[in-house]
C-alpha cells in the first residue's frame, strides 16, 4: 500500500474499524469498551462473559491464557440449565486493543467448547473487489468485527 | 468457476471466481443444482443493507449434491442430494438446543457488526452481507456449507429439485411465521405479501389447521396463485381497505394471527412504489413498515403479529399504543429452517405442499443480472427466478 489511492483506501479501512467501535460506544470515552455512559476505566474493568452450553466446562483455556497473567478468569453455573458462565477481566485498566483481544478469545473459547472448532470464513470465492471508499471501510469493519461488539 | 456477484448498488454481474475450499472439519462442498432469487436479495442489491462488498457472491436458497466433505462430517455423504436452510447454525449452542437456529451463537464470525447494531448478534446467513458473516452465497457452481451435519437435509427421491429448493428459505420462513405466530386449528390467519414467503406462510397456516387464511397483495398474478395453488383467499390492497375487509370477513373480530411477509421496502399508497424508489444508501430511518402497522391495526384483541419481512433499523410511527392496549403478541424472526425442513420435506413428498408454481422463470446462471431485473420489476409475472449453474 503505497500510492495515494492506496493510502486513501487504507484510511477508509481504518475508519471502518473505528466506525464500528463507535456504533456501540457513541460517547467518545467509551470507545472500544462496552458502555456508552460509563467512564472508560469503569467500562474497561467490567467482566466480559460468554455462556457456554456445557455444564462440565473446565479449563485449561489456552485462548485466554495467551492473553497473559493480568487476566482473571472465573466460571459459574448458568441458571436454567444454560451451561456455564465463563467470565474474564484484566487487572488494572486494559487498552481497547486488549479488550478486543479478550472478546475474540472468549468467542473462540466458547466455540471450541461447544462445537470443537472455530468457524472460519476466509478465504472464499469472490468477484472483483472494486477499490471504493465504502468497500474499504467495510473491509476494515469486517476485519475488526471479531474483536468488537458489546461483549 | 462461474458465480453471480453483487457489483454495486443495483448491479449484479456474473464473473469467474475461485472455487470454494473446505475451511473447517464440519464443512462440505456442494455442486449447486438450482439456486434462486429471494425478496431479501432485493434489499441487499438496492443498497438498503450497507454491509455488502463489491464482489460478494449472492444467493441463499439452493439445492446441490455433496462432492467433498470435511473429516468431522458423519451424517452427510458424498453424492447426497441435499437442501440447506439459509441460516448457518452450529447445532450445539443453547439457541440451537431450543431449535431457534437462526439465533445460533456461533454461526456468525463477524458478531461485532450486529451486536453493535442490535445489542446481540443472530447467526450467519449465506450470501447475505458481511453483517451476517460474509459467507459466499449459492449463485455459483460450487459452494461451501459449514456445520454440514446440522444444515444439510437429504431430499427424498420422490421430491424434485424444483420442489425441494424452496425448503431452503421460502417455505421454512413461512413455516417459522405460521408456527411461532401461534397458529392453532380453527384460527383465522392473514398474511401480508404474496411473494414466495407470504404464499408459503399461508400454506403452512393451512397445514397447521387454520380454518380461514387471507393473503394481501396488489399483484394480480400473485393473488391468482394464492387462490389456485395455496387454497387461500386473496385481497387486493390497491383497491380495498384491508382493515375494513378483514373485519368484515372475520365477523368483526379481526384475524387471530397476522403474518407480515413484505419487509423494509413495503409499498404504500401515497408513497412511490417500493421498487421505483431504490435508495442508494441505507439510512437507518428508511425501513418502511406500512404492512406491519396495518397488521397491528387489523389484528384481533389478544392476537399475534409475526414479522417475517426483513428490517434492519428503527422504524417511524410504530403503533405501540395499539399493540399494548389490544394485548398483542408481536414477534419476529429470521427463519429457523433446521427445525422445520424434515416436516416440510415430508409434506412435499406426500404432495400436501407444492412449490413448483413459484419457479416462474428458470435460466442459466450466466443470465443472473437479467434474472434479477425481471424479479425486481415483477415483470412477466415473475415470482422467483431459478438459476441453473450447470445450464
Ligand atoms: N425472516 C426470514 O428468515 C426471511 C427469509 C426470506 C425472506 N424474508 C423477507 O420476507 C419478505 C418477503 O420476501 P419475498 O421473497 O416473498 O419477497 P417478494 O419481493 O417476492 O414479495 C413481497 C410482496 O409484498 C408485496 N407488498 C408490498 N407492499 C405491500 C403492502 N403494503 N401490503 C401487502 N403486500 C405488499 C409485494 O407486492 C410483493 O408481492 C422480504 O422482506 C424478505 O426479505 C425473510
Ligand atoms: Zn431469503
Ligand atoms: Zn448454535
Amino acid at each position: 500500500m503505497t500510492g495515494p489511492l492506496q493510502q486513501v483506501l487504507g484510511k477508509a479501512a481504518e475508519f471502518g474499524g473505528t466506525a464500528l467501535a463507535k456504533l456501540q460506544h457513541t460517547h467518545v470515552p467509551g470507545v472500544g469498551q462496552a458502555s456508552t455512559t460509563e467512564p472508560r476505566e469503569v467500562a474497561a474493568a467490567r467482566w466480559r462473559a460468554v455462556t457456554v452450553f456445557r455444564d462440565d466446562l473446565a479449563g485449561p483455556f489456552p485462548e485466554l491464557e495467551a492473553l497473559g497473567p493480568d487476566l482473571e478468569v472465573r466460571m459459574q453455573p448458568a441458571p436454567g440449565d444454560r451451561g456455564t458462565e465463563l467470565s474474564a477481566r484484566f487487572h488494572g485498566t486494559p487498552t481497547d486493543e486488549q479488550v478486543g483481544e479478550l472478546r475474540a478469545a472468549l468467542r473462540r473459547t466458547k466455540q471450541l467448547a461447544e462445537v470443537g472448532e472455530v468457524l472460519r470464513v476466509d478465504p472464499q470465492p469472490h468477484g472483483t473487489r472494486k477499490a471504493t471508499l465504502q468497500g474499504a471501510a467495510l473491509e476494515g469493519a469486517a476485519a475488526r468485527a471479531p474483536k468488537e461488539g458489546v461483549l | 468457476m462461474k458465480a453471480a456477484i453483487w457489483a454495486g448498488v443495483n448491479e449484479v454481474a456474473v464473473e469467474e471466481v475461485d472455487e470454494p475450499q473446505l475451511l473447517n472439519d464440519h464443512d462440505v462442498i456442494l455442486k449447486i443444482s438450482k439456486t434462486v432469487t429471494c425478496g431479501s436479495d432485493l434489499h441487499l442489491i438496492g443498497g438498503y443493507i450497507p454491509a455488502m462488498r463489491a464482489g460478494d457472491v449472492l444467493g441463499h436458497e439452493f439445492t446441490g449434491t455433496v462432492v467433498e466433505r470435511g473429516k468431522a462430517v458423519t451424517k452427510v455423504q458424498v453424492g447426497d442430494r441435499v437442501v440447506v436452510p439459509s441460516f448457518i447454525a452450529c447445532g450445539h449452542c443453547w439457541y440451537c438446543s431450543q431449535e431457534l437456529y437462526s439465533l445460533c451463537d456461533n454461526g456468525n464470525p463477524n458478531p461485532g457488526i450486529t451486536e453493535g447494531l442490535w445489542g446481540q448478534s443472530p447467526g450467519g446467513c449465506f450470501g447475505y452481507s458481511h453483517a451476517m458473516g460474509g459467507f459466499a452465497g449459492s449463485h455459483a457452481e460450487y459452494m461451501r456449507v459449514p456445520y454440514a451435519d446440522v444444515g444439510c437435509f437429504v431430499v427424498p427421491d420422490a421430491v424434485s429439485d424444483t420442489r425441494a429448493l424452496f425448503a431452503s428459505d421460502s417455505v421454512t420462513t413461512g413455516w417459522t411465521g405460521a408456527h411461532l405466530g401461534g397458529t392453532k386449528p380453527g384460527d383465522v390467519v392473514a398474511v401480508w405479501g404474496a411473494g414466495a414467503v407470504g404464499q408459503m406462510a399461508a400454506r403452512a397456516a393451512i397445514l397447521l389447521g387454520a380454518e380461514q387464511v387471507v393473503v394481501i397483495d396488489r399483484l394480480p398474478e400473485r393473488l391468482a396463485q394464492v387462490r389456485q395453488h395455496i387454497g387461500a383467499e386473496a385481497v387486493d390492497y390497491s383497491t380495498t381497505d384491508v382493515v375494513a375487509e378483514l373485519r368484515e370477513r372475520t365477523g368483526g373480530r379481526g384475524p387471530d394471527v397476522c403474518i407480515e411477509a413484505v419487509g423494509m421496502e413495503a409499498h404504500s399508497t401515497g408513497i412511490q412504489g417500493a421498487f421505483d424508489q431504490v435508495k442508494q444508501q441505507l439510512r437507518l430511518q428508511t425501513d418502511r413498515p406500512s404492512a406491519v402497522r396495518e397488521a397491528i391495526r387489523a389484528c384481533r384483541k389478544g392476537g399475534s403479529v409475526f414479522v417475517l419481512g426483513v428490517f434492519a433499523g428503527p422504524v417511524d410511527k410504530f403503533p405501540l399504543g395499539a399493540a399494548m392496549n389490544k394485548g398483542l403478541t408481536v414477534r419476529g424472526a429470521q427463519q429457523h429452517g433446521q427445525r422445520y425442513v424434515p416436516e416440510i420435506l415430508a409434506h412435499m413428498e406426500s404432495g400436501a405442499l407444492t412449490t413448483e408454481h413459484l419457479a416462474t422463470h428458470t435460466m442459466p446462471l450466466s443470465q443472473a443480472a437479467e434474472g434479477y431485473r425481471i424479479f425486481k420489476e415483477k415483470e412477466d409475472g415473475c415470482v422467483r427466478t431459478v438459476f441453473e449453474p450447470g445450464g
